[in-house]
């Protein structure tokens, strides 16, 4: 009886081993999965440059775009086809935010799909005191992520990114935040 | 005869398990970076980045101006100075990863000695379609400056990334006993 019994356990055993190996192997395979679609902005919500889009508890549009360097809105011309946008974004959270708004990500692109990441803080804030030397600089989305609006309040982000001249007519600026990736917003600049 | 048999077997599965073992690639292989070769003074491209070398260059003595101070760094080997034109693609990156393949084969990283001086291309951030020109700055010993190789990538060790290997003419090799760098660059 007794190996009758060994011999069975020994078989399920070896039996589940592929079992448990192929179980393991689908565990690690889904956690990267949703890892990489947490990283990942593959579903884009379009919205008009003069229209809200609503996502991640707040209703979003684009406040005020600047383009800079060309002489025009500012006396400043920068060398050869650099140009600087300022983008300010408004948010109306109509939700509480929590911690919805963790890990933002703020970018521009083309109608090619080349991404334009923005300037880090230090140079934005400087850029701002010199743009405005009377007026504090307006936060970046990944600051006034640490601290989101209350329900019903709104607040105003900015930042700001080099592009070249010939890019500047066909931008979108594209904000996601790690709790509603893959789904991200695309609201076109209008320059 | 079941004990030949069950030898044979044991045999053949070692043979087969070492067989797999000699030829699977190791894993810093697979995850390795992607390379593109070229050569000083072509625009070598990746899918991500490019790069043009456009000069390098020797000295003994580096020398630049450091918030109105002049610095000075002289060396017991050389100074390697590769002035480069680098272009995104896709998007805004760095390239820190820079790294010169010595007569030996042995690997230089940028000097920490020079990272102040300006123009430093790793010190940049290259935004597509704003070609951004600059220096990388190497300090290694003189009989290691013929056949230099320079590896660029976002940053060093890349894994499944771009890497650029970019073959240096040892003819276009410029001499110099001190080198200013100005703003612009050597």
């Amino acid at each position: 009886m007794a190996p009758d019994r060994e011999r069975k356990l020994w078989w399920l055993s070896l039996l589940s081993l592929p079992v448990l190996v192929a179980a393991a192997f689908g565990i690690n395979a889904w956690r990267n999965i949703e890892e990489y679609l947490r990283r990942s902005e593959s579903e884009i919500v379009t919205g008009t440059d003069a229209g809200s889009l609503d996502y991640a508890g707040a209703l979003w549009r684009l406040e005020k775009v600047r383009l800079i360097g060309d002489g025009r809105d500012t006396a400043t011309r920068f060398p050869g086809d650099m140009r600087l946008v300022v983008v300010r974004l408004v948010a109306t959270a109509h939700d509480d935010i929590g911690e919805r708004w963790n890990q933002c990500q703020v970018s521009l692109s083309d109608d090619t799909g080349r991404r334009w990441q923005p300037l880090d803080v230090t140079l934005s804030n400087d850029i701002s005191r010199d743009l405005e030397p009377k007026v504090d600089p307006v936060k970046g989305c990944g600051i006034t992520s640490l601290a989101p609006p209350k329900r019903n309040s709104a607040v105003m982000i900015e930042e700001k990114f080099v592009v070249p001249a010939d890019a500047a007519s066909k931008l979108a600026v594209r904000l996601s935040f790690a709790s509603s990736r893959p789904k991200m917003i695309s609201l076109p600049l209008g320059l | 005869m079941r004990i030949v048999f069950l030898i044979i077997m044991i045999v053949l599965s070692t043979v087969v398990l070492a067989t797999l073992q000699a030829t699977t690639p190791p894993y810093a292989m697979l995850t390795g970076p992607i390379m593109t070769d070229g050569r000083q003074g072509e625009t070598v491209a990746a899918t991500t980045f490019s790069a043009q070398i456009k000069q390098v260059q020797k000295a003994k003595t580096l020398a630049w101006d450091q918030f109105g101070r002049a610095v000075e760094r002289q060396s017991s080997g050389t100074w390697v100075i590769v002035s480069a034109e680098l272009q995104a693609m896709r998007e805004t990156m760095p390239v820190r990863g820079a790294t010169i393949i010595g007569m030996s084969g042995r690997l230089y990283h940028q000097s920490q000695r020079a990272q102040a001086a300006p123009n430093v291309l790793s010190a940049k951030t290259v935004q597509p379609g704003l070609p951004t020109t600059g220096i990388f700055i190497f300090e290694i010993p003189e009989e290691e400056t013929r056949n230099m190789v320079l590896v660029l990538s976002r940053q060093y060790g890349p894994q499944l990334e771009d890497e650029l290997h970019i073959t240096l003419e040892q003819n276009g090799l410029v001499s110099r006993g001190r080198l200013e760098i100005g703003k612009n660059g050597p």
